[in-house]
């Protein structure tokens, strides 16, 4: 089969067209020959009737052996015999003195085909009522052949001229057939590899109309996917250049600084741009990885373990600043996910709680599950929230103004993301029971297996 | 030479304000918007260092306000967003100088001193007026080409006077010049500075207008 439809297609109908035909032309064969055999036998037994009748009228001894006029182009093709009595009677020109079949009888009567002198011949013997009167009539079966031929020439001779033009017009008609597909796969050939637009469904054959929205979804996908990912690579290296610019002037001020107190403030100022500058890098890529729609494989995780180590490691920093910490998780609360990111949400959570929150808060962690609903939820004491401000929120390097902390913007947005992996549902509203921020990750109720 | 910071980042904006320092600016540093507007209202900063995403209001928007308010200092924009669109819409909306961050401290010192300059319509590094010259980068003043060592408020009182050569300034005008927030200014500080320069560079060259401030006498040609 070739590869291109077209060719699948013209392969397809001509042989079909050629099938049909070769089929139809035997079947006619058979039909006609089976036809003219019975109308010529007809003949030679309606002739040979007639000689009977004629032998039986006028038994003439002085005709014997005399051969019969050539009437018609077709004579010679014919040959008859009369015997009477044993002896030939009359014979047409072309016919042997020999007879043409034995005589044995009753039995020989009839049709039968029998080569004489390197011919073919088709011969009908039959007798008078009285038995010495015996008559043979015989056709050469090539003349036979010739008719039959010929009957077929003028038949299915038209076709044989009219295939190459059937062929030609098929041909023809299949390449219009496929011009739409034509016609879409040359836009696409030509389409440079940036161009996104949809390809115009308008107008396009039903058939190809499934194929055209499934392109042009895909497009769009990635239109999408490259939308974001440029604005994503435009916010980060926009989100960059201020710790680095931090940098390069604190190093400068380093540089040019005349007191030791004033070179060492702007090297420790260097190293802790250097320290943010880390960190964005590092939540940039953690929020990457979370766009890039990787398949995450989601397992059973303890969340009430995860609260704790992150509680554990985080403690040291709401110590130093005088603010109480606790973590509520004793049951186990299995939820399905991938531990490194819950870590990582969890993480941010409580790191935004202990920043946010002024020196002597309170930061209360806790780990639930009700009926199979396991919910995180964090309190703290700090200032809370605008409203407008908890809209924004998750947007990416939206920050709260006047909180005086340099975050990036970015830890809410891993945060939305990772609870969306999840599927999980992240809530932010006033704490009731501490005052300040309270944020509860839903997640969602475990199937049982 | 009094400048205002506008930025909210803690550690750009305290390496902008030393940086500046080091190179003889006088910085007032603010973290938001609303400050930034404030203060441009309300001081007369030889120029400003404003960051465009700033908190509480934008960059841009205090910078349309305070040039609809008939405000001319020279802005220089800092800013992260280095888009066309944002760069020519900056420009548009009246600044004087488009900067993406991160600068080279001594680049944003001389943008800012060829900025004033400028404003000040003097085309050249150095200013000059009768004998004396000064020159703002160096931070160097020449008499009749011997060198005259200056403190740094003499030199930053005298690079004010001269750069509105022709133009009485008043005491507070000069302290505002002179002195940035938290500086405590004494009831006769200028009066001892401009004593001070007189007595190094001669009595012709600043004249006391009373009542109202002093002045460089700008009949001979200033820088040509």
């Amino acid at each position: 089969m070739p590869r291109s439809l077209q060719g699948r297609l013209l392969l397809l109908v001509l042989g079909l067209v050629a099938g049909v035909w070769l089929a139809t032309a035997t079947l006619t064969w058979f039909d006609v020959r089976h036809e003219l055999d019975e109308l010529l036998d007809s003949h030679l037994a309606q002739a040979a009737a007639l000689l009977v009748v004629q032998q039986a009228a006028d038994i003439d001894d002085d005709h014997r052996g005399v051969d019969a006029p050539t009437l018609h182009r077709y004579a010679p093709k014919v040959a008859f015999q009369v015997f009477h009595e044993g002896r030939l009677a009359q014979r047409s020109s072309n016919a042997p003195a020999e007879p043409m079949l034995e005589f044995t009888g009753r039995a020989a009567d009839g049709f039968k085909t029998i080569v004489i002198g390197g011919m073919t011949w088709r011969v009908f013997a039959t007798h008078g009522s009285e038995r010495d009167v015996r008559v043979f009539v015989g056709e050469q079966v090539e003349s036979r052949n010739s008719i039959l031929w010929a009957v077929l020439r003028s038949s299915l001779g038209p076709m044989l001229f009219a295939l190459p033009l059937l062929a030609l017009a098929a041909w023809w008609a299949v390449r219009r057939g496929v011009a739409p597909l034509l016609l879409v796969s040359r836009a696409l050939a030509q389409r440079s590899p940036q161009a996104l637009q949809p390809i115009a469904v308008k107008g396009a054959p039903s058939e190809m109309t499934p194929m055209l929205d499934a392109l042009n979804g895909l497009f769009e996908r990635i239109a999408e996917l490259l939308e974001s990912e440029r604005r994503f690579t435009a916010d980060a290296a926009h989100e960059l250049r201020t710790p680095i610019a931090a940098i390069r002037a604190q190093a400068q001020v380093a540089l040019g600084a005349a007191a030791d107190a004033e070179r060492l403030h702007a090297l420790q100022a260097t190293l802790q741009g250097c320290d943010r500058a880390a960190r964005l890098v590092e939540q940039l890529l953690t929020l990457s990885r979370l766009e890039s729609g990787v398949e995450h494989a989601l397992v059973a995780v303890d969340l009430a373990t995860l609260a704790r180590q992150v509680v554990a490691d985080a403690a040291p920093v709401a110590l130093s600043k005088q603010q109480v910490i606790e973590v509520n998780a004793t049951e186990p609360c299995t939820v399905r996910g991938d531990a490194t990111l819950l870590s990582v949400m969890i993480r941010n959570l409580v790191d935004n709680a202990i920043r946010y929150s002024p020196s002597g808060a309170s930061v209360k962690l806790a780990v639930s599950n009700e009926q199979g609903v396991v919910q995180l939820a964090l309190d703290d004491s700090g200032p809370g929230m605008s409203s407008a401000d908890m809209d924004r929120i998750g947007e990416r390097f939206f920050r709260v103004v006047g909180s005086g902390q340099d975050g990036s913007g970015l830890g809410w947005s891993i945060t939305r993301r990772i609870a969306a992996v999840h599927r999980a549902v992240v809530r932010v509203a006033r704490s009731r029971s501490l005052g300040g921020l309270a944020v509860e990750v839903d997640f969602p109720a475990e199937r049982v297996a | 030479m009094r400048i205002l910071l506008a930025e909210d980042d803690p550690l750009l904006g305290d390496g902008l304000r030393a940086g500046l320092r080091q190179l003889g600016f006088l910085v007032d540093w603010v973290r938001d918007g609303d400050a930034a507007e404030r203060e441009l209202r309300a001081q007369p900063y030889a120029a400003a260092v404003l960051d465009l995403g700033l908190p509480l209001k934008d960059g841009m928007d205090v910078l349309a306000s305070v040039r609809r308010a008939g405000i001319t200092l020279p802005v220089l924009v800092l800013t992260a967003r280095d888009a066309i669109p944002d760069r020519v819409r900056g420009l548009d909306v009246g600044a004087d100088d488009y900067v993406v961050k991160p600068i080279d401290l001594n680049e944003l010192a001389a943008r800012l001193r060829a900025l004033v300059r400028r404003a000040h319509g003097q085309p050249q590094e150095r200013l000059s007026v009768q004998d004396v010259t000064l020159d703002p980068a160096a931070r160097s003043v020449m008499q009749a080409g011997v060198p005259v060592t200056l403190s740094a408020r003499e030199f930053d009182l005298l690079h004010a006077l001269m750069l509105n050569a022709g133009r009485v300034l008043s005491r507070e005008q000069l302290e505002q010049h002179l002195y940035s927030w938290g500086q405590e200014v004494e009831s006769n500080a200028i009066e001892v500075h401009v004593h001070h320069l007189r007595r190094k560079l001669g009595n012709a060259l600043i004249q006391t207008v009373r009542g109202v401030g002093y002045t460089l006498a700008s009949d001979l040609p200033k820088a040509r």
